[in-house]
């Protein structure tokens, strides 16, 4: 049997310095939830397809499905843990949410999209959250609790 | 999909390292940038066996520099970055606008140019454009830089003149003149985040005033192994007006250029058709940019 390789990597993490020992090729999203067991981070399809393991990395929405634990050292990475108040009650207020796994992955995109872009018409919050797919309810609540969370409504 | 937790990453920290390292294991290494397809690629092979070469954080690969008329470009630049650049808007406007419907946001932020050149697939939306562009790619390696048209560098589908120590670092192309105008275009099954069925992009160089085209480039996507310059249908415009019957010969004409295959994304007379057409509309919106 081929012995598993395993390294160290540091990076910040929801404003914390974290070093963490772990295969180099191990993708961001198995280092959150399965080294660190931080698991609001969700693992929809596996293939940068679906948007619900989103992440920040340096500021900016990807997948942390397709970023491996080797391109976040020394980089800064936000989870939905990390997140303000404000996204998530919107989003719980407007009804955005069945069965919840897509949220999280809303709720990341959205901050970083509300912190780019603080008034937004409905054409950009669509355009933005193109990325993301809710399978539920479909976008009109999930874009009334952006609208709301950027003030718009309510 | 398998985990790659035996899969070794080597992560220089410069460029000269990176070479150094690629020098060292020709052919046994694959290069991750963004990662975006090749995580994904790796996730679903059962053959891979190599080490990655992890050249993310070389910033010095990330760039957008305007030289008198010529446009750099940095192999690790992203499409986000391209999509927003003032140089790219202003001097290649329809490679930002191919830039911006690469995928999702997500993907944008991560995927770059490079890799989306030497990831070679037949639909990679960046490419119709800089082939449009005639953009030219430096290939350097531990010993050696070399210049390539990028018509050059694609040998056959994901065959490319490119050698194992050899890193794709940089993207060239000249600016597009007053008189030269070019649109992207782009058909998939998803607006926010799709592989194209078809792409293409059209450069346009117009006598002022009497708008006679000068010189036509057309390129296209996803209906051949490789992009595919569209000769016939470009010779046929010269020397003409952008009038209803010139449009439609042109786009029927494309026709003799490609070679689409059936595939899940679809047919291969459903794509040779939506080639015309979207040929046909991009000639149309040109020519309404021309009349005012």
């Amino acid at each position: 049997m081929r012995l598993r390789l395993s390294k160290q990597f540091s990076f910040v993490l929801n404003g914390e310095a974290v070093t963490v020992t772990c295969p180099p090729a191990y993708t961001l999203l198995e280092v959150l939830r399965h080294v660190l067991h931080l698991t609001g981070t969700k693992d929809g399809c596996s293939s940068g397809d679906c948007g619900a393991c989103t992440v920040l990395l340096d500021g900016r929405p990807v997948h942390s499905c397709l970023t491996l634990i080797s391109q976040v050292e020394g980089r800064n990475v936000v989870t939905v843990e990390g997140i303000g108040e404000n996204v998530p009650k919107c989003y719980a207020e407007e009804g955005a949410v069945q069965c919840g796994y897509c949220i999280p992955g809303f709720v990341v995109t959205t901050a970083a999209f509300l912190e780019e872009n603080p008034s937004p018409t409905e054409d950009e919050i669509r355009d933005a959250l193109r990325g993301n797919l809710c399978r539920c309810t479909g976008y009109v609540k999930i874009v009334n609790a952006v609208k709301k969370a950027a003030g718009g409504i309510g | 999909m398998r985990s790659l937790a035996y899969v070794d990453v080597l992560s220089p920290k410069t460029l000269e390292e990176a070479l150094e390292i690629l020098d060292e294991n020709k052919g046994d290494i694959r290069v991750l940038a963004g990662g975006t397809d090749l995580i994904l690629q790796l996730r679903k092979s059962t053959s891979f066996n190599g080490k990655l070469v992890n050249i993310f954080s070389l910033d010095q690969l990330r760039y957008i520099r305007l030289e008198g008329t010529n446009v750099k470009i940095g192999a690790l630049t992203d499409f986000h970055t391209i999509a927003e650049s003032p140089i790219i808007q202003k001097h290649a406007p329809f490679l930002a606008d191919a830039a911006r419907w690469i995928g999702s946001v997500q993907i944008l932020n991560k995927a770059s140019i490079g890799g989306n050149i030497v990831n070679a697939s037949p639909a990679a939306d960046s490419l119709p454009a800089l082939y449009v562009l005639e953009a030219t790619l430096t290939l350097q390696s531990k010993a050696a830089k070399r210049h390539l048209p990028i018509s050059e560098f694609y040998k056959g589908y994901k065959k490319l003149d490119l050698r194992p120590n050899e890193l794709l670092v940089e993207i060239s192309f000249n600016s597009v003149k007053e008189n030269q105008i070019g649109m992207f275009f782009k058909h998939g099954l998803r607006q926010g985040d799709a592989i194209s069925v078809v792409n293409g992009a059209v450069l346009l160089e117009v006598t002022p005033g009497s708008h006679v085209v000068r010189d036509a480039r057309i390129a296209l996507g996803a209906v051949a192994p490789t992009v595919v310059r569209a000769k016939e249908a470009e010779a046929h415009l010269k020397g003409k007006k952008l009038d209803e019957k010139t449009m439609s010969e042109v786009s029927e004409l494309v026709v003799t250029s490609i070679s689409p295959i059936d595939d899940v994304r679809g047919s291969a007379v459903y794509r040779a058709e939506m080639c015309k057409n979207y040929v046909y509309m991009t000639l149309w919106k040109i020519a309404e940019v021309l009349r005012s």
